[in-house]
């Protein structure tokens, strides 16, 4: 790092984990964004064209369902590697919500509007960014049991009253314009122009980033900070194993019920074979 | 120059002024025929016993009764005066001495002296009774006479079918209809074309068969009334005659050469093609001749639907269109019968619910079982539920194709039908649920779509449980009494969309207001 200037100095930003992870979820939501919009507004004119250049309706479902299943694995793998750091690792969920964060959303409005010279200096994670998180982790929620709903209209209807199949198509369709929404205007704006972060490509961020975004953070790395604190390795190894084997187990168990809620029913049934009937039956009488 | 030469001029330009007027004023002389001859003739043929003794022993009379001539037709008196020579035109004839006569025979004595008349009435007129070539055939002056030949104005007295009548008196041939007869003559028979009432003075006696080839018959008698009062009887606008249709008008008519009655039909229906061109045409692209070109030879052709001679009003009363389609398709018109369409129709006359023909065509009747058909179906559907102004007649909401549209099974029904009209999808069209002819009321207490939901979604959904039928929207759009748990999560995201982007928005513009703010400084 000796060879660059200060302001170019890169610091770590995010896991690999967490990189792959967004990659998962980054072409999962893009497809189901391309497949999903133009089925809620199917009789807008370039939803057509688009259902077209996707092979036809039914080719755009069966896609849409393969990325569910792509976003479901990865939002099982997320949890998993959370419930791995928070309850193994013991790390520190620095994601959660805190009261700071309103003091920081405040303090940024007003630097933004002029009337604080010095932006707050943020954590690891800014108010941006957290609120961003659970509106996914919200969104991909509502998403998963909604879209379960209407995969399965028969089996949710066996146990729901069912007018949840249609709420859950309206519910669906709403959060999918909020999510897309959000995405374009805020994520597309903090990452690709406001500057071009690809920290969650590359893993870390340059000085002057982290020191706009993240001021409390770079404090903390410069001063010898670790990036992801943990626990010591002794410890850590035994509790890795046990979790490990209750991990698998549990995986399993999660992959077996996933599979088996994408197969439950088949609601696009075989077609209902056609009746012939004879249509030339004359009456008793001669035609004339 | 002098007076008297001045005069002299003067007269003479008077003169000849006055010459030039009395010869402008001559009447203009007649044209008389040129009767070469008569006076000689008439010498020896006005007074004499003479006969001509044919070779069979026939005697012809020499003499012409020259008073009767005098009167006839072709009498010095008439119209069109004749002399002697205009028909007896051999060169010999009027040469004395004549040549014999070449005919052997009376009879053929006669057909050479018919033979002469149509050197002028080169087209004499339609006539049913058989030709000279013809074993018992008429002649012209069987009917007309020699030399007594009567004027057209004759015929048109009401006694002057008792030639007629004589004739067939003596040759034992039944006269039919001499009301009729009377009128074909007075109407004059030579009309360009014949007159339907000289067909019908035979094809309207009971009993008239044709038979065919392989045994099949079909009657020959016309009903005369129904053909009068159809589309194409007397009183219409353009009435029709039978020769328009049948151009086997020659008596005696040319055998028929079809081998069935059904293969008589096949020949003669496309002379509607004649008049209808437009409805042929597009009759070529129905089902019905998709079927006939298989081979379905019962397949419907025009006169299947319209009839052949007593074609009524195909659409008067209503009622007669699905009526017509019921002669071949009994079973869907039971059905129908029952439905909440056709029982309006057919009990209460009502003009306002479709008949076979609004939903499958008229002409261009297409194959109702094709992929095409059943996914366009819900516009046909939509032409009438979707019209504010017929359903308000009926209290019947016009939402029906809006909703069905917005709802998972209409809209990719809506998507097939503008990307891949021809390719099977499985999702319900309107029939799927609401039947296909037997459509009842929704809220019909025994057959009733309302009161039979479950079963209805079963048909495609076998595993469906009670609470299945509620996940489909009653064609209502969401409120707070209809569907309120979708109406609500509607207006949910109604008001955290805005809001949330509203957020959003402002933080990037404080943002943005940033960046200038510190760029400018």
């Amino acid at each position: 790092m000796a060879d660059k200037t200060e302001k170019q100095q890169q610091f770590p930003r995010f896991r690999l984990m967490a990189r792959i992870e967004h990659i998962v979820l980054l072409v999962s939501f893009t497809v189901l964004s391309i497949t999903g919009l133009p089925q809620k507004y199917i009789e807008a004119p370039f939803s057509e064209t688009m259902i077209g250049w996707m092979g036809g309706i039914e080719a755009v479902r069966m896609i849409h369902r393969y990325a569910a299943f792509m976003l479901v694995t990865g939002s099982a793998f997320h949890l998993f590697t959370g419930a791995y750091r928070s309850l193994v690792k013991k790390e520190r969920m620095r994601i959660m919500l805190r009261l700071s964060d309103a003091r920081d959303l405040w303090d940024t409005i007003r630097h933004n509007l002029g009337f604080l010279p010095e932006p707050p200096k943020m954590p690891k994670f800014n108010f941006g960014e957290k609120i961003e998180y659970w509106a996914v982790i919200w969104g991909t929620a509502v998403m998963v049991i909604t879209g379960f709903m209407l995969w399965n209209p028969i089996a949710t209807t066996f146990i729901l009253p069912g007018q949840i199949i249609p709420a859950a198509l309206a519910a669906h369709g709403g959060e999918a314009v909020l999510a897309v929404l959000s995405i374009l205007i805020w994520h597309m704006y903090n990452v690709l122009l406001k500057h071009r972060n690809f920290s969650i490509f590359t893993g870390s961020l340059p000085r002057h980033q982290m020191e706009e975004e993240h001021g409390l953070e770079l404090e903390r790395l410069e001063t010898g900070g670790d990036p992801w604190p943990g626990m010591s390795l002794p410890v850590l190894q035994k509790r890795r194993r046990n979790f490990l084997i209750i991990s698998v187990i549990l995986s399993s168990l999660i992959m077996a019920v996933l599979v088996w809620l994408f197969t439950f029913e088949q609601t696009a049934i075989t077609t209902i074979p056609r009746v012939t009937r004879e249509v030339f039956v004359p009456l008793a009488t001669a035609v004339p | 120059m002098s007076y008297l030469k001045l005069s002299r001029f003067l007269l003479g330009v008077v003169l000849a002024a006055a010459g030039l007027l009395f010869w402008w004023h001559l009447p203009v002389s007649a044209e008389v025929p040129q009767q070469a001859g008569d006076e000689a003739c008439r010498l020896c043929h006005s007074d004499t016993n003479e006969v001509v003794t044919l070779p069979t022993g026939d005697e012809v009379p020499v003499q012409v009764d020259m008073a009767v001539l005098a009167q006839s037709a072709h009498g010095n008196m008439a119209e069109s005066p004749l002399a002697c020579s205009d028909c007896h035109q051999t060169i010999n004839d009027y040469q004395y001495p004549h040549t014999d006569v070449t005919a052997t025979t009376l009879r053929e004595f006669q057909l050479e002296k018919s033979a002469e008349c149509q050197r002028c009435h080169v087209q004499p007129h339609l006539t049913s009774h058989p030709g000279p070539e013809a074993e018992n055939g008429v002649a012209c002056v069987d009917c007309h006479g020699g030399h007594d030949v009567a004027p057209a104005a004759d015929w048109q007295q009401p006694g002057a079918t008792a030639t007629c009548a004589n004739c067939h008196n003596r040759s034992g041939v039944d006269l039919v209809d001499e009301a009729a007869l009377t009128a074909v003559i007075q109407n004059g028979l030579f009309t360009n074309q014949t007159d339907s009432n000289y067909c019908l003075s035979c094809h309207s006696q009971p009993g008239l068969q044709v038979t065919f080839a392989n045994g099949d018959t079909k009657s020959a008698t016309i009903d005369a009334d129904a053909f009068h009062s159809s589309v194409h009887g007397v009183d219409s606008e353009r009435p029709l005659n039978c020769t328009n249709c049948h151009e086997n008008h020659q008596y005696p008519h040319e055998p028929v050469t079809a081998e069935s009655a059904r293969a008589y039909s096949l020949e003669m229906y496309p002379l509607c093609a004649n008049c209808h061109e437009p409805k042929y045409d597009q009759a070529l692209d129905s089902t019905h001749q998709a079927a006939l070109e298989d081979g379905n030879l019962d397949a419907a052709v025009c006169t299947d639907c319209h009839g052949a001679h007593d074609t009524p009003v195909p659409n008067e009363p209503r009622e007669r269109i699905s009526h017509t389609c019921e002669k071949c398709h009994s079973t869907i018109f039971n059905e129908y019968a029952t439905s909440v369409h056709g029982d309006a129709l057919l009990t209460e006359g009502n003009s306002d619910v479709p008949t076979c023909i609004d939903c499958h065509g008229v002409h261009n009747i297409g194959d109702p079982t094709t992929n095409l058909f059943r996914i366009r179906s819900p516009e046909l559907c939509a032409g009438c539920h979707a019209d504010e102004e017929l359903m308000g007649k009926y209290d019947i909401s016009t939402q029906v194709f809006d909703t069905y549209v917005a709802d998972f099974h209409g809209s990719t029904v809506a998507i097939f039908e503008h990307q891949d009209p021809t390719v099977e999808t499985n999702k319900a069209v309107c029939y799927d649920c609401h039947g296909v002819h037997n459509i009842q009321k929704p809220d019909d207490p025994q057959a009733g779509i309302k009161n039979n939901l479950l079963a209805t979604c079963q048909q495609c959904h076998p595993d469906a449980s009670a609470n299945f039928p509620d996940s489909w929207t009653s064609h209502f759009e969401p409120s707070p009494q209809h569907n309120p748990l979708v109406y609500y999560v509607n207006l949910f995201y109604n008001i955290v969309i805005p809001l949330t982007v509203g957020f959003f928005a402002f933080m990037v513009s404080t943002d943005v207001y940033r960046r200038i703010r510190l760029s400018l400084k």
